[in-house]
């Protein structure tokens, strides 16, 4: 064996470690489902030895996860169109439009980064408690769009910077409105970017927890990761049904980002550049 | 100056939404949690008593009852924010320079890296609780592999030695991924040719890396850190969830430490505590960025 190749094989064989290593957790959670209340005691084993689709079936029916998956939809949809249709226009103004007050405004947004999301957590629930939106999805869904605004906002000026302002200018010369340039010039041009904001901004929506936990009493507007916590707040906790509710739970997600993948990478690589 | 008007005006139309929403739900909250961190309240009685820095004192060193524990959450949330953006730098950035070198199941290897991204929340959290339990695959992995005496019979989270660093690992885990795909697309843009002279100049592929590679990297590596030192401060959805910051507060962060002040303490008049640790929070992660900031910009 050459050198070349006996650097080769390593440099895969480290590559395939940390791939297991990544996918470990949803490897056994996979196993756990497909296990019953018996069999997942004596863990150990990955492949189950009498696979049973009882599992999901028993955990699907226990919990009301069309009630959660339509209540996580809403919230984590409203929050990307949100975030989507607030910071793209706020952004555009940022890079490409003069007026008095855009440096200030801009570096603000950016500076919020550092205000912790948990120093502001109390107030916002004493505020929506005041204004009747405490325990309403809206109540989840302003607080979340809010919140992605430093990073949005830095992210989607960079790319909105990235486009030559000579098609701005030939627009312009044609007699395009504002908007029509925004709309028909900017946003197709930086797809990619507004497609990794929403990915962004997706993920950690779907999985979060604290402000949905400390809001919502309503069992009705319960989103996934709450009723996923009630399954583990009994005396003994059924870990083959908890693993069936966190896949059932992840897999649409995985499905998703599977399909965007390829535009969120591109999106990130803009970003950077930018 | 028609022209100029309607520019501002233009302008001012487009950043409207995103203003107005900051207005209600950022400038009230910070203003009246800043407020309220110098006041007493327990959340019900109609009006707050003025204490002025009292809260502050109380947390830092007045209260015997309070401050040993905020000492103790401040240590190990120090420990989380050197530990965590270290570890994912020296773990995903040779990940990257090994995927990018590759070329057969590089596309496959990377989605499958950004997976743990992907589900990181409590679904993946509860799955790990499960393979940490005394029972769990952990412990049986490292005794089938002949090493039972690094194993923890009452369970990783369970012991006060094992259960911080056991988080920690799980955090630079979910963090490794988004970390990997930055470096990826540094990577692809340093321009081959530079590489190449480099070579052919005679230099050996560590050389290369060392040299070169490395350096180029810097700012998305300033990038990194400071994120990951960001969501260590920030972030306490594991520690919440996992631990809830036993056993007996070895797992305990300042994040959680505010959190259990607003919202589990019944009665007791411990809001304007919690607001003050907020803040207190805040001017922790300022000096660390800015001491960051500073130390990457040494090295560079």
């Amino acid at each position: 064996m050459t050198a070349a190749r006996i650097a080769k094989t390593a440099a895969y064989a480290a590559l395939t470690i940390y791939a297991a290593l990544s996918l470990y957790p949803f490897l056994w959670m996979v196993s756990g489902a497909f296990k019953t209340r018996e069999e997942i005691l004596d863990g150990g084993h990955l492949i189950p030895r009498e696979p049973t689709f009882d599992t999901i079936l028993t955990t699907w029916n226990q919990l009301a996860f069309v009630d959660y998956f339509r209540n996580s939809l809403i919230v984590t949809g409203l929050t990307v169109l949100g975030v989507l249709v607030v910071y793209s226009l706020a952004s555009y103004a940022f890079a490409v439009l003069r007026f008095p007050g855009a440096k200030t405004l801009y570096w603000l947004f950016v500076a919020l980064l550092f205000v912790p999301g948990i120093t502001v957590l109390l107030p916002v629930v004493i505020l929506e408690n005041r204004l009747g939106l405490l325990g309403t999805h809206m109540g989840l869904v302003l607080p979340f769009v809010n919140g992605t605004a430093p990073l949005t906002v830095l992210l989607l000026t960079a790319a909105y910077r990235s486009v030559p302002k000579e098609l701005r200018e030939a627009a312009r010369a044609d007699g395009a409105s504002e908007a029509r340039i925004f709309l028909r010039v900017y946003l197709p041009l930086t797809r990619p970017a507004h497609i990794t904001i929403a990915v962004l901004t997706a993920v950690p929506t779907w999985n979060e927890y604290v402000l949905s936990r400390v809001s919502l009493n309503d069992e009705s507007l319960y989103t996934l990761p709450l009723g996923l916590e009630s399954l583990i707040s009994g005396t003994v906790v059924r870990y083959n049904e908890v693993l069936a509710a966190s896949l059932i739970m992840v897999l649409p997600v995985i499905a998703i980002f599977a399909f965007l993948q390829r535009y969120f990478v591109n999106g990130l690589v803009g970003a950077v550049k930018g | 100056m028609a022209t100029r008007w309607r520019e501002w005006l233009t302008g001012w139309a487009f950043v409207f939404p995103a203003v107005a929403l900051f207005a209600v739900m950022g400038v009230y909250t910070i203003g009246s949690g800043l407020a309220l961190s110098f006041a007493s309240w327990n959340g019900f009685t109609p009006e707050w008593i003025w204490v002025g820095l009292e809260n502050y004192a109380d947390l830092l060193w007045a209260d015997p009852s309070l401050a040993p524990g905020v000492r103790r959450a401040a240590w190990n949330t120090l420990q989380v924010c050197v530990a965590v953006p270290l570890l994912t730098v020296l773990i995903s950035l040779p990940l990257a320079v090994t995927l990018n070198s590759v070329r057969r199941l590089r596309g496959l290897l990377r989605s499958v890296y950004f997976l743990p991204y992907v589900t990181t929340g409590i679904a993946t959290y509860y799955a790990w609780r499960y393979l940490l339990e005394p029972e769990g695959s952990i412990n049986l992995m490292l005794r089938s592999a002949g090493l039972g005496s690094l194993a923890q019979p009452q369970g990783w989270l369970a012991n006060p030695s094992t259960a911080l660093w056991t988080l920690i690992l799980i955090l630079v885990w979910s963090a490794v991924p988004t970390a990997t795909l930055l470096y990826l697309t540094g990577l692809q843009a340093i321009d081959p040719s530079m590489v190449e002279a480099a070579r052919i100049d005679g230099a050996a592929p560590r050389q290369v890396l060392r040299r070169i590679i490395v350096p180029l990297l810097t700012p998305m590596t300033a990038g990194i850190v400071l994120l990951g030192v960001r969501d260590s401060l920030h972030g306490f959805q594991i520690f919440l969830i996992m631990t809830n910051g036993g056993p007996g507060g070895h797992t305990n962060v300042l994040a959680l430490e505010t959190y259990e002040l607003a919202f589990f303490k019944g009665l007791a008049p411990t809001l304007g505590l919690s607001s003050a640790l907020g803040w207190l929070l805040f001017v922790g992660a300022v000096l660390l960025t800015l001491a960051n900031a500073r130390l990457l910009r040494r090295v560079r």
